[in-house]
């Protein structure tokens, strides 16, 4: 698979990342069920709900957890039991303790040490500088906030400058300006021809990063490719709303006439529930239909806008 | 290996573990200095007995270094910072060594004191002690800390492997020490040719068969001692290294 929007020269390129029908299970419990697939230089949104084994699937590329059946090769080489291998690799995990009794720049020389570099100082500086907090960088990092801690955690990640980057979850705890600095710090490193697989089970999150996506539910691959040729199936799916009107019954006749509407049915509280297979005609209809037939709206609500059921309907298809 | 050595030695110097081991640490010294000024006395044996064998080595030395060594790799289990140190170009052989180093520099420093001070202290209030204190005590002390070295060296081999295979590390460390050291050894002779216990006294009494000739009867043989600290720490530093190899990183 290779993410939208690159060029054909570097769709051509080989694969950075290639998983070969990988399976994870913990005793009974299959976390990962038969995965294949290939990433290619620039920005992979790896997207699923909680649980649907992106955690897992990520730890196994980068070669902390052992597959259980299957092969993980990144950069042509198996990534399990090759420590030389992260030289090439950054990789920044969901789990956001940190060592507290450091301070940031201490977190960031530690890692540096740790990948071989010399001299220090430079790639250390500019690092830190990537993610905006030199003025902080000599504060323990038990005093940071979430979001600062996220990103120096990011900086021990890029310190080495790799050519591949794994993040799970990378924007927790971030808030809007620094979610757009995350976003424009990793295209400028997609730009330079690296590899950033990153985890999230937030769709927005990833729209904004990714043009290509894996879709994982419930241990499996569920779809994978292009972001808006997927999101284009999400748009076609119907959709449940609830309206609350305080004539039910007329608002009921008027929607039954809108093509957008496929069906009706009436909750126990007297609340009307649609399902829709173009929601964004059916929302500009709604307010005018009851204006026409002097009724009050006074609720409408999507009822199925959670991912899990945007996935799940993905994965019937 | 020397980042990662002080990040180790640093882990391991948090305030209440520093406290705990050295007030576990100060007890043979507070109890020598106790029996000599309020009893005046107390002979070769009871000293060897009750202070250096049944207080330091069958019960502090085992549990400072459980306290030291679990904590090596189970404080990074447990709050997922493992990960930090595995995903770097760094064979685990030097992930575990600076890890067993820093406890054994720890626990080493703090119970080596503790027995060198406390010898020190008892030989001089032994009775009929003129000899020991002026030909004997230097001697003995360095027996206690050669013997107290090579403890703590094999104990924290076994309790770093512990501590990165089961989060109840420490209960297997309780287990091992006063079921199998501390019971099963009492009796069955052959069990010492296992025991870290059974290595440090033999160790001693190696060293100096003379001031500690009241181990005579229950200690394995000298050469024995060493070759069997040497195999366990050898085996478990492997151990160690092969499971971190092996295992899925929290």
């Amino acid at each position: 698979m290779t993410p939208a929007g690159l060029d054909s020269e570097i769709t051509a390129m080989e694969p950075t990342i290639d998983v070969r029908s990988v399976s994870k299970w913990f005793g009974n419990v299959v976390a990962v069920n038969d995965v294949s697939l290939q990433v290619c230089p620039g920005i992979t949104g790896l997207l699923g709900p909680n649980g649907a084994g992106k955690t897992t699937l990520l730890h196994m590329i980068a070669g902390l957890a052992k597959t259980s059946d299957g092969e993980v090769r990144v950069l042509d080489e198996p990534v399990r039991d090759n420590p030389k291998l992260y030289r090439r690799i950054g990789f920044m995990s969901e789990h956001e303790s940190v060592y507290g009794f450091l301070s940031g720049r201490e977190f960031v020389e530690l890692s540096a040490r740790l990948y071989g570099l010399t001299p220090l100082s430079l790639p250390v500086e500019r690092a830190i500088g990537l993610v905006g907090l030199t003025d902080v960088q000599e504060r323990p990092l038990a005093t940071y906030s979430r979001g600062m801690r996220q990103r120096m955690r990011l900086a021990a990640a890029l310190v080495h400058d790799p050519e591949v980057l794994l993040l799970d979850e990378p924007l927790n705890g971030t808030d809007p300006r620094q979610r757009i600095e995350f976003q424009d710090l990793m295209r400028r490193l997609a730009g330079e021809g690296r590899t950033i697989l990153i985890s999230s089970h937030i769709l927005e999150e990833v729209e904004a990063l990714a043009g290509s996506i894996l879709l994982m539910v419930s241990g499996k691959l569920a779809a994978s490719g292009d972001f808006h040729a997927i999101r284009a199936k999400l748009d076609e799916r119907p959709y449940k709303v609830r309206i609350v009107a305080s004539d039910p019954r007329s608002m009921a006749a008027a929607l039954v006439r809108l093509d957008a509407v496929d069906s009706i049915s009436v909750d126990t509280d007297g609340a009307l529930v649609v399902i829709s297979s173009n929601v964004y005609a059916l929302q500009r209809s709604v307010p005018r239909l009851a204006q026409e037939q002097h009724i009050r709206l006074l609720g409408m609500e999507p009822l199925d806008e959670s991912l899990e059921s945007v996935f799940s309907y993905l994965v019937e298809r | 290996m020397e980042p990662l050595l002080r990040l180790s030695l640093r882990q391991l110097a948090s305030r209440s573990r520093l406290l705990l081991i050295l007030l576990l640490a100060a007890l043979p010294v507070a109890l020598t200095a106790l029996i000599s000024n309020v009893e005046g006395k107390f002979s070769n044996s009871e000293f060897i007995n009750h202070i250096l064998d049944g207080l330091l080595i069958a019960g502090i030395l085992p549990i400072v270094t459980m306290v030291l060594a679990t904590s090596a790799f189970g404080n990074e289990m447990e709050d997922r910072t493992l990960s930090y140190l595995v995903l770097k170009p760094v064979r685990r052989w030097l992930i575990v060594l600076p890890k067993l180093l820093a406890s054994i520099i720890v626990g080493g420093l703090v119970l080596i004191a503790s027995g060198v001070i406390a010898t020190r202290l008892g030989a001089s209030s032994i009775v009929g002690a003129t000899v020991l204190v002026l030909d004997g005590s230097l001697q003995a002390a360095l027996a206690v800390g050669v013997a107290l070295f090579a403890g703590v060296v094999t104990y924290t081999a076994i309790f770093t492997w512990a501590g990165l295979v089961s989060t109840r590390a420490i209960a297997f460390a309780l287990i091992y020490v006063f079921l199998w050291e501390g019971l099963i050894s009492t009796f069955f002779g052959g069990v010492r040719y296992l025991s870290v216990r059974g290595y440090t006294l033999a160790i001693l009494h190696g060293m100096d068969d003379e001031t500690f000739a009241p181990l005579k009867d229950r200690v394995i043989e000298f050469p024995a001692a060493l070759v069997g600290a040497a195999v366990i720490t050898t085996v478990f530093f492997w151990l160690t290294v092969r499971h971190l190899r092996r295992m899925d990183v929290p």
